[in-house]
């Protein structure tokens, strides 16, 4: 085993964030176990509740190890106290993530040979989602590495230090001589979030707190800060990793969509018609479909999956979240008695170190357009239709299936003929030229 | 006739610019906008220029009024009616296209307002004939201030290397002949050097630093807006100070205050200082006629002073 690979594979970084002039701020993290375990990689998830300098980030917890051996450090803008950080129920990402999943929609088709032919849509059903996605304060306690504990305070079944330094070397001397697994090659990057003036989170879990919470898995951090600075660094979680990291980030804005001022931001492909047999594979067909079109744009955008007013939204695509669940994901600026705008904007990007360098950076804009990632199945009518429209519609079929299958394949770079033979055969294929007029 | 002058060439590289933009890189530019901004920008020229033609013979007329009034019938001056000259629409398409590049907005309104007072800004804020402010960038930061619904994208166009040899290609057979590549290298030699400190003093590698310069709309900006040379100082050594202190303005701006659009804050806050910079470093005036004869300018220049 190669315990450091391993945790540094882990490392995600999680979080954004801030920094003012005068007091910088900033985020990123990593996690840090005490001991070897296994551990698994998966998509990072963020929350970023966003208006003005405000700011309320909230950070999914993916760590699948053993509890005791957690331990999280992400750099931050400035000295956290105990009612900036609480814990956040989990189920309000899934709930987010649910709502604003890439999604299939299905079409019937009616009998052709009905009343009044039309093609007009019947339901609209099928989502799925993507592949995911004891207080005591100790200030100025000084020791010889430079490290200073600037609070120390309990939160959930969470642990909490905020230490500020002057010195990237005593800072991973410091965290080595606590017990925490510090990346080779940390020591440079903490120096670049030192030097900007950010202080170091660092979480670990009160195993007393987390029993007796009766919870099975961590639940996610919340901080709230306020600062000008706008973003979300990645840097550190990729210290050593050579595999791409998946990170979907929820931004959550009063105004608008939300985008990535130093890369690009690129819709998702959307609004395909595909073979209804994707419905069975939705989640290879996303991923497949992400890869191609991660590929494409050369590994070095952010994707924007989803953006949508969610507080009016008519259309809704779907069941909207309701105040308390809106609450629950940091919007601040609304309540009973002032209600206000919630534009939810949902990038995913997927990162490695070599086509990312930077931390990301955002903007919120005024851009209202609505956007999803959707794809739509359009299951055929079954029944019979002998009529002269039904035998008309029967041969459109063939081509109809035929564009399918190519949009399929472009979309994922699945081969063409293998698509062809999950596809239904039309009957009308075989149907030779002259019954058009001699039936 | 056509391509016969350079701001003809710039008209084109631009609109090249633009179709690139739309077809490669996913803008949510909307066709409908573009129509507006460049058609405000042309009508808002004409009627502009006919206004600031005609002002000159109304004033008197409008003295003589009041002096004559009382024993003779006023004298009118009919050269106000004669038909007027109009030789700015290439300069006003030119705004209007940085605008399209440029600006974002949601509403019709927006990119009215942006256009009209991109245009109007060269007639009012003028003195002895030159206007100060960049008219697009004027435009820019008039829709940001005075609209809710305007935004930039500085993200827009990626870092891909090929879009840095277009934008230096194209902006350099411009700059080489209105002779103001000074601008530019001083302007991004500058920022480049503020940018490399502050990479050694944080520790980034040098991916970091070249990722924050190899941006498409930093280059775009440096190429063909900070070198607009109607507006920009007519001294080579005031145009090279002036752009440094731009660079540094808009160092400040990005690193310590996190605006992502700082370099078009930091061109709007020093294009006044043009002024000031015409007076202690005296020069001949910037004239698109001047280039669009054979001789370079800078040549031209030499035989001028």
């Amino acid at each position: 085993m190669k315990p450091f690979r391993i945790l540094i594979s882990l490392l995600l970084t999680f979080v954004a964030v801030i920094c003012f002039a005068p007091t910088a701020w900033a985020f990123c993290g990593f996690y840090v176990a005490k001991a070897d375990t296994k551990l698994y990689n998966k998509a990072s998830q963020v929350i970023i509740a966003h208006d003005g300098n405000r700011t309320i980030l909230t950070m999914a917890n993916d760590y699948q190890g053993d509890v005791k051996d957690f331990a999280l450090v992400v750099p931050v803008p400035v000295v956290l106290q105990k009612e900036q950080v609480r814990v956040g129920d989990p189920k309000i990402i899934e709930r987010l993530d649910a709502f604003s999943a890439p999604r299939l929609v299905e079409y019937f088709d009616e009998d052709p040979c009905a009343e009044d032919y039309d093609m007009s849509r019947r339901q609209g059903a099928g989502t799925r989602g993507a592949p995911a996605a004891s207080e005591s304060r100790n200030r100025n306690e000084q020791n010889s590495f430079g490290v200073t504990i600037e609070a120390r305070f309990s939160v959930g079944e969470y642990d909490i230090l905020i230490l500020s330094a002057t010195e990237s070397n005593g800072l991973q001397t410091w965290l080595i001589r606590n017990g925490y697994k510090i990346p080779t090659g940390a020591a440079q990057l903490l120096q670049t979030y030192i030097r900007q003036n950010m202080k170091f989170f660092v979480a670990k879990v009160n195993l007393g707190e987390f029993q007796k919470s009766g919870y099975q898995l961590l639940r996610p951090l919340q901080m709230a800060y306020e600062s000008p600075r706008f973003m979300l660094p990645i840097r550190l979680g990729m210290i050593n990793a050579s595999a791409a990291q998946d990170l979907i980030i929820y931004i959550l804005s009063p105004k608008g969509q939300t985008e990535v001022t130093n890369y690009r931001t690129v819709k998702v492909p959307s609004d395909s018609e595909i073979p209804v047999f994707v419905k069975k594979e939705f989640g290879d067909f996303y991923k497949a479909m992400f890869a191609k079109a991660y590929t494409q744009e050369d590994q070095k955008v952010a994707f924007l999956e989803y953006a949508w007013d969610i507080s009016n939204c008519d259309p809704c695509s779907a069941e909207p979240l309701n105040q308390e669940e809106l609450k629950g994901a940091g919007v601040f600026w609304i309540n009973s008695s002032t209600p206000g705008n919630v534009f939810i904007t949902r990038l995913h990007v997927r990162y490695t170190r070599d086509k990312f360098p930077e931390d990301l950076m955002f903007q919120e804009t005024s851009n209202q357009q609505n956007f999803q990632g959707r794809y739509i199945l359009r299951h055929p009518f079954e029944g019979e239709a002998n009529c002269q429209a039904g035998q008309q519609y029967k041969r459109s079929l063939a081509e109809r299936f035929e564009r399918e299958a190519q949009n399929l394949a472009k979309l994922t770079g699945w081969n063409i003929n293998d698509i062809r033979k999950k596809q239904p055969v039309s009957q009308s294929e075989s149907r030779p030229f002259w019954r058009n007029i001699w039936n | 006739m056509l391509l016969k002058d350079i701001r003809d060439y710039q008209i084109l590289f631009l609109s090249l610019f633009l179709v690139l933009g739309i077809g490669t890189r996913d803008w949510t530019l909307r066709p409908d906008l573009i129509v507006v901004a460049i058609g405000t920008c042309l009508i808002t020229q004409l009627l502009a220029e006919r206004a600031a033609s005609i002002w000159p013979h109304l004033k008197p007329n409008i003295q003589n009024l009041f002096a004559q009034s009382k024993n003779s019938s006023p004298k009118l001056n009919f050269d106000l009616l004669k038909p007027q000259k109009t030789n700015s629409l290439r300069s006003a398409a030119i705004t209007a296209l940085s605008l399209c590049l440029l600006l974002r907005a949601e509403h019709y309104t927006t990119m009215i307002v942006a256009a009209s007072l991109a245009i109007l800004s060269k007639f009012i804020f003028q003195i002895g004939q030159k206007h100060f402010f960049n008219p697009a960038n004027f435009g820019i930061i008039a829709a940001l201030i005075l609209t809710k619904d305007a935004w930039v994208s500085p993200g827009q166009w990626g870092e891909d290397w090929w879009y840095a040899l277009l934008f230096a290609g194209t902006g350099g057979m411009v700059l080489k002949r209105v002779g103001r590549w000074d601008t530019t290298a001083a302007f991004l030699g500058s920022y480049a050097f503020l940018e490399a400190i502050r990479n050694i003093w944080l520790g980034w590698t040098w991916d970091v630093y070249f990722h924050r310069l190899m941006s498409g709309s930093l280059l775009l900006f440096a190429l063909f807006m900070i070198t607009d040379p109607r507006s920009i100082p007519n001294a080579r050594i005031s145009r090279f100070v002036w752009a440094a202190c731009i660079a540094l303005l808009a160092f400040i701006l990005r690193n310590q205050f996190f605006i992502s659009t700082s370099i078009f804050w930091a061109l709007f806050a020093l294009a006044p200082s043009t002024l000031l910079f015409d007076y202690l470093w005296s020069a001949p005036r910037f004239s698109w006629s001047f280039v669009n004869g054979r001789l370079s300018f800078p040549r031209r220049q030499e035989l001028i002073t």
